[in-house]
Formats: structure tokens, sequence, C-alpha cells
């Protein structure tokens, strides 16, 4: 067994390595990071999570469900760290995983892979209080600094291969509804943590009628119905039911996008090798918000900007995207699908600060099987002039959502002090 | 690894100290242990010491929010007794909303008649500095204010009184003479024409005999302050401590109102969240099922008695309607803010609710023209 491996092994035991041992493995991982660009490439399948925040247990229960590294591609995209009290295993842990299998695991920025944000939301704190010194604090953030920006999923497939998994509901009338679903195109499937299929919906297209999303969503799932389309998405009949088999690629960043960029050749511009900035392009991507408006709106955060549906269609359709994954916001259910499904929130820390009571949740992007996975680059003009604001540019991948609640404490043999979150009294 | 982890949380360590050597002195360096073991251990004894200890908890947030610039309020350090670990901007944001809201309530309802005595009755007061910042601001010697508590946590307050001769002074020169003010001689009663600290399980005001409660009068206008107090309380007890004062000790037509601060909506999923986690430290909500949503606040208000007006609103409302942008604007540019999900999810479980009874000329909604409630929930 490697020193790496050891780590490993002792990380996932919630045991921290050495100090010795943690500038190693920065010092790799930054010989492996600058190599990467600002934009990653990923090929589907891969399982895209969002915020951890130092949920060690929880990081824990998402590859239970998600499936193990390197058997499961992973692409997480940013803030391993602050708020949860197990920072430095979390983090720790995923950069070994990334040392260890460098093809599998993909680590992307999030804004509090930051010196600034990390000395307010704990991750300082921790360092000094679990190593006696800022050493530590030191080496994780120099690697923070080489983190990519984005990640670029290619090849993923419109439509899903069904799960085999049995239905969550026991009801054998929906059962064999759900069944007669088996010959259409699945867009997207919903699983709880234990395989069980919550719910399932088919590609809405011309020839079929829309199948209202109430009849099919079991009354425990932590989805509300809605009227248009499967709910906590919005995915509606605006496909147009052509059976293309690729997707147009996914973009995932951590926080969204930025008046300053129009393409993604324009992040992988961007000099990144540095702390977060207040301000511009890099900034923006990692602490932007979606929201309900028309254009640009200034954030209530303080950093990055808020960003309607039509500035979402314009980029994607821009840069032949048919879908943009980001983490960033607390979602009670685990993800949330905006803008027709041009846009999704992923949100991967169950019970966040173990005060929230929300559901997490992680997105399988499946491999498209026709062309093995490679998806060229349109640039072209079809259909550009018909006005891109109506129509989603590219059909979206088939999504696989795996909900997750938070593990249970004490389950697995690893320290796990319940914390205390704090309330007013 | 472990015992670090727990050495970091501030209200665990509280409890532990207070419940392994029982001095006050101990609670700097507390000795670890399960916050588990307090399920098991719930005789009515320690829940009442888990619920005196909700006073520090609270002691130290006001700490951390004043050390960061959200609160002026130069008495905090003074009845603070452990180094404050800094709290998180959300709770400190929380903190400042909880305290300023207070505020204007209080300072207006002050402000209305300027001429008239008025009455403060502050209920389960523990360490609130609230008498001390409105005689700095304006030495008002009329001002007839009443602090009740547990006598451990009286005190506790008195004790510090004694030894600051700023706080000693500051009380003295709101009085005619020095020698109107009296300690009793187990020092947990404080009496005077103006400032009074009464020993008193609130459980027990309508004990026959009745508590002594002296000093409180029965025809100034007055106010009543519920800060995270009658929520500890089962519902019985809570509403009897209301009907008690606005009928026994306070009766029409003296004008009488209430403002409250405690946390509503158990039945979501951060609700239940935080039922649960609050009893893993042995503290129980009592009331908060009987008054879970603002509606509930309202109506218990005017089956209390303060039938003239009730206003309630969560404190993710009164941080949009009630502070000014200028002063938004400051508080936002205290410390970076990425919690605005989690902050408007802890902001709408807390409430701040009023409700009042007029009597003669004084009229509470002319005090409180300008601070709305929801009235859509």
């Amino acid at each position: 067994m490697s020193d790496l491996d050891k780590a490993i092994a002792q990380l996932r035991a919630c045991r921290l390595i050495p100090e010795n041992q943690v500038r190693e493995l920065t010092y790799k991982a930054r010989e492996l990071l600058i190599e990467e660009g600002n934009v990653v490439g990923v090929d589907a399948p891969v399982t895209i999570c969002g915020d951890i925040h130092g949920q060690f247990h929880d990081l824990m229960e998402l590859f239970r469900v998600g499936g193990d590294v390197p058997e499961t591609n992973y692409l997480f995209m940013g803030d391993f760290v602050d708020r949860g009290f197990y920072s430095l295993e979390s983090f720790l842990l995923l950069l070994c995983l990334k040392v260890r299998y460098p093809d599998r695991i993909t680590l992307i920025r999030g804004n509090h892979e930051s010196r600034q944000i990390t000395t307010v939301y704990g991750f300082y704190d921790e360092c000094i209080r679990k190593y006696g010194s800022a050493n530590v604090w030191r080496y994780c953030c120099d690697v923070f600094d080489y983190l990519a920006l984005g990640a670029l999923v290619t090849g993923a497939t419109t439509n899903l291969e069904p799960s085999a998994a049995p239905f969550q509901s026991s009801d054998t009338a929906s059962q064999s509804e759900q069944n007669s679903y088996a010959d259409q195109d699945i867009e997207i499937e919903i699983l709880n943590s234990a395989g069980e299929i919550m719910s399932r919906f088919p590609r809405a297209s011309q020839q079929q009628a829309p199948l209202s999303p109430s009849k099919t969503l079991p009354s425990s799932s932590p989805i509300a119905p809605s009227a248009s389309g499967p709910s906590g998405t919005g995915a509606t009949s605006s496909s147009n039911g052509s059976r293309t088999s690729n997707s147009g690629a996914v973009l995932c960043v951590h926080g969204g996008l930025s008046p300053l960029i129009d393409t993604i050749d324009k992040i992988r511009l961007l000099d990144r090798k540095q702390e977060v900035p207040h301000e511009g392009a890099m900034c923006d991507l990692l602490w932007s918000d979606p929201d309900e408006i028309d254009g640009w709106g200034l954030s209530p955060r303080g950093a990055g900007f808020l960003f309607g549906a039509d500035i979402v269609k314009c980029f994607n359709h821009t840069n032949n995207l048919s879908l943009i994954a980001r983490a960033h916001q607390l979602v009670m259910e685990g993800f949330k699908e905006m803008f027709e499904s041009t846009i999704v929130t992923v949100w991967s820390a169950p019970n966040y600060c173990y005060r929230c009571g929300n559901v997490a949740a992680i997105l399988e992007l499946g491999e498209d099987g026709g062309n093995g996975g490679f998806v060229p680059r349109s640039n072209g003009d079809i259909g550009r002039s018909r006005g891109v604001l109506n129509e989603r540019n590219r059909e979206g991948p088939g999504r696989r959502y795996r909900v997750f609640e938070a593990a249970p404490q004490d389950s697995r043999g690893m320290p796990a002090k319940k914390p205390v979150a704090d309330y007013f009294l | 690894m472990a015992d670090r982890q727990a050495a970091q949380i501030p209200d665990l360590r509280s409890l532990l100290s207070s419940r392994g050597r029982g001095g006050l002195r101990a609670r700097g360096r507390a000795r670890r242990g399960s916050p588990e073991r307090f399920q098991h251990e719930n005789t009515p004894q320690v829940k009442d010491t888990i619920v005196q200890r909700t006073d520090h908890d609270a002691a130290a947030s006001r700490m951390s929010a004043v050390e960061l610039g959200y609160l002026e309020d130069p008495y905090a350090r003074l009845f603070a007794t452990a180094p404050t670990p800094r709290r998180f901007p959300i709770m400190n944001r929380g903190t400042y909303i909880r305290t300023s809201a207070i505020d204007k309530l209080v300072n207006k309802f002050l402000d209305s008649n300027p001429d008239v005595q008025k009455q403060i009755i502050s209920l389960g007061a523990g360490t609130d500095t609230r008498y001390f910042r409105i005689l700095s601001k304006s030495p008002r010697s009329s001002l007839l204010y009443h602090e009740l508590d547990f006598a451990h946590n009286t005190g506790h307050k008195i004790a510090t009184i004694q030894r600051t001769p700023g706080l000693l002074s500051q009380i003295k020169a709101a009085l005619s003479s020095p020698d109107e003010l009296e300690i009793s001689e187990d020092a947990t009663v404080l009496t005077s024409p103006t400032y009074n600290i009464h020993a008193i399980d609130l459980r027990n005001i309508a004990a026959d005999p009745p508590p002594s409660l002296p000093n409180i009068s029965s025809s100034a206008p007055t106010l009543l302050i519920s800060e995270c107090c009658l929520i500890y309380l089962t519902p019985e007890a809570a509403s009897r401590v209301l009907t008690t004062l606005t009928q026994r000790l306070i009766p029409e037509p003296t004008p009488v109102a209430i403002v409250l601060y405690e946390p509503i909506k158990p039945n979501d999923s951060f609700g239940r969240t935080m039922v649960s986690n609050l009893a893993t430290r042995g503290i129980v909500l009592e009331t908060l099922q009987q008054y879970p949503s603002l509606a509930a606040q309202r109506d218990r208000f005017r089956d209390a008695g303060f039938v003239d007006g009730q206003g309630a609103a969560g404190t993710d409302f009164i941080y949009d309607a009630w502070v000014s942008s200028k002063e938004k604007e400051r508080v936002a540019a205290l410390e970076m803010m990425d919690e605005l999900e989690e902050w408007l999810l802890l902001a709408k479980h807390y409430c701040v609710a009023w409700g009042w009874r007029n009597g003669g000329d004084f009229r509470f909604q002319d005090a409180w023209t300008t601070l709305k409630g929801q009235t859509n929930e």
C-alpha cells in the first residue's frame, strides 16, 4: 500500500494525516492542477456535486450514494471547506483522491476556497485548532489558487438509460404507469439514497402529451409538484422531441456568469492563480446567482451579480451549451432547475450547518454511447437567427438526480461528535 | 481531535461547567463530555439550570455583535463572563435585528407622552443591558424599570453591578438620594425607585401568597418585554404570567403592552431540526407548538388582554422593512455575508410580536405608528 493509499484510508476514517504529509500532498496537487486549464474538459459519464462545506460524514454518505472513486467519475463544484467541523478531513481526502486518480475526479474552485473567506467562516480556525499553526491553512490556500474555475462536460447523452431500480412507491398502479415509460426517452430521473426511483420524467415531445408530474410524484417526494413539468425542474415541452442522443456541452462553475464573460474562451484567458479578487470576471464566476430578473442585477452578497434567464439562454446559445450546472446556493430539495432547465443548482450538503433541515443531491450525466463521447463543438449558424431567448439551443442532457439526507451520526465507527448548531436563545 | 472539537462549542461548555462545578468562574474551562447526557438527566432542576444558562449564550452572541460593530453597547462586555468566540455573520445579523427591533419598540414607547412616568418590566432579563443603555442616552429618572429572573441569574447580575463602580454610580445618579438603592442580604434582589431586579421564578407569579415584587406601579403606562423568556414556560404557566401582569399587577385602565421575541415555525424541516438540535442540549421550547405562527402570536396577545392592537413580523421582514437603507449598507459592510439563503431561513423562524391595551389618553398605536408588522401570515 502506497503512502497515498494509506493517507486515503486514514482520511476516510476521519483521521488527519501529519503536517509534513499535507505539505507533500499539496505540493503534488499543485503540480497536477497547474497543468489544468481554467476550464477543465470532462467526459461523461460524470457525477456533479455541489457544496460540501466540511460536512465530512455527509461526504461519505455522498460516496455511498453516488459510488466510490475511482469507479464513479466525480466533478465537485467547490466550497469544500468552511462552516462544517471537518473541512480539513473533507478537503484533504478530496485532494488525495485527486492526486491518486487525477482523471476520475475534478475539483473546481468555490468562493470559500479563499484566504479571506476561510478566516471568517471557520477553516482557518479549524487548521489552527487541529494542527496548532497556520501552516496547513497556508498549504491549502496555495492549492486553492491553482483550482480550475470551471469545467466543460461533453459527451453526455440526452436520454438516460432507465435505472433498473424499483420505484420507491409500492403503489402498483403507479408502478405500471411508470413502467410504461420504458419505451420513451427519459429526461429526468430522481432517485432516493436507497437507489429507489422517486420519480421519472420522459422527455416531452410534440407527439406525446406531457405527463402530469403530480401523478408520477410519490407523496413523500420532497419536490413540490408543479403544473408545467417535472417539479423541481424547469423541463417543459420546450424541447422538440428529436431523437438526437448527444446533448450540447454542460458548463460547470461554482457561482454563475459574469457580465465580463460572453464566451467560455474568455474564461480560459483569465489569470486564475491568485486569491479570489473582490471584483471582476473571476470573482463573478465564483459568486454570482441566477435570479428571476431581466439582464443583470446587483447581488445582495456584496460580490458577483444576479443574472436572469435571458442572460443564461444567450450564453448557452453562444457557447453551444445545453445546460449550466452550478452550486453556491442552498436549495432545500437538493437541486433546482431554472429558466426552462437551462441552469441547475446542485447542493450537496444535507442539513447544512447541521441546522437547515435540507436534503442534498448529486447530478449524474450519462455517457452517450452513440459516438464514443465525442461531441463536436459546433459554432455554426444553424438556428441562430430564430431568436435565442425563446427556445432551447440544444436538447439538454438526461439528468439523474440522487437525493440524500444527512449521514446518521456515529454510524460508521468514525469519530462523530454531534455538532452544536447556533440558535438565538 | 474530537476533544478539541468540543472545546470550540460555546454553549456546551457553559452547560457542562455549570453542572460540574456550580461556580460561575468555572465557565471558561469546562470539563468535556457528551451533550447527550442531558437527555437522560432532565430532572426539573437540570432543566431550570439549562434555561438559566441560555442567558450566557445570549450574552456571548451580544458580545460578538458588539465587538464587530453591529451594536453599540459598552455594557455588554461588563456582563459577559467568558471570552466570546466570534459568531458567524448570520448570527451577528440576527442578534443585531433582535436587539435593534426591540430597541425601536421600547424607545418609541418611551418617547411618546414624554412627561408621563413609564414602566418597563423585562421578563427573564438575565444580563440584558437595556436599562443602562437607556439611562446613558437620556438619564430619565422617571422611568421605572424592573427585571425579573431566577435568583441564580439576578445574583450574577447584581454581583457584576456591585463590583463595577461605573454601573453602580449610573444607577445612583438616577436616584434623588443614593440611599434609595437597596440590595438584599443574599444579593439577589436590588430595589430602588427607578431600577429593580427581582429574584422570582415566573412560574410562581400567581402563587398564593403572591411573591414579592416591590415598586411595581399599577398606574404607569407599562411595557412588558419577553426576549426568549416565556417560550421556556409551559403554555399554561406562560399565559398565567401574562394574565397576572395585565389583570392583577397592572389592572385596567392602566395602559399596558408587550414586546416579545422568540422562535416560530416548528413544523417545517428547519423548525423540526431546530427543535431536535435544541433537545439534545436539553432545551425545550415549551410554547412553540402553541404559538407556531405570527397569527398565533397575535391571537395569543388578544386573548391575554392586549385587546387594542397586535402586530407581528418575522425578523427577515423586520430587517427589510424597519432598517433604513443607509443602516443596511452599514451593517452589510461589517462582514462579508455569504449565507443569504440560510439567513432568510433562520430569520423567518424568529419573530418580534407586540400587542397593547390602551388606557386614558395613552395610545400605543400612536407610539408605534411607523412600525408595521406582517399581515399576510
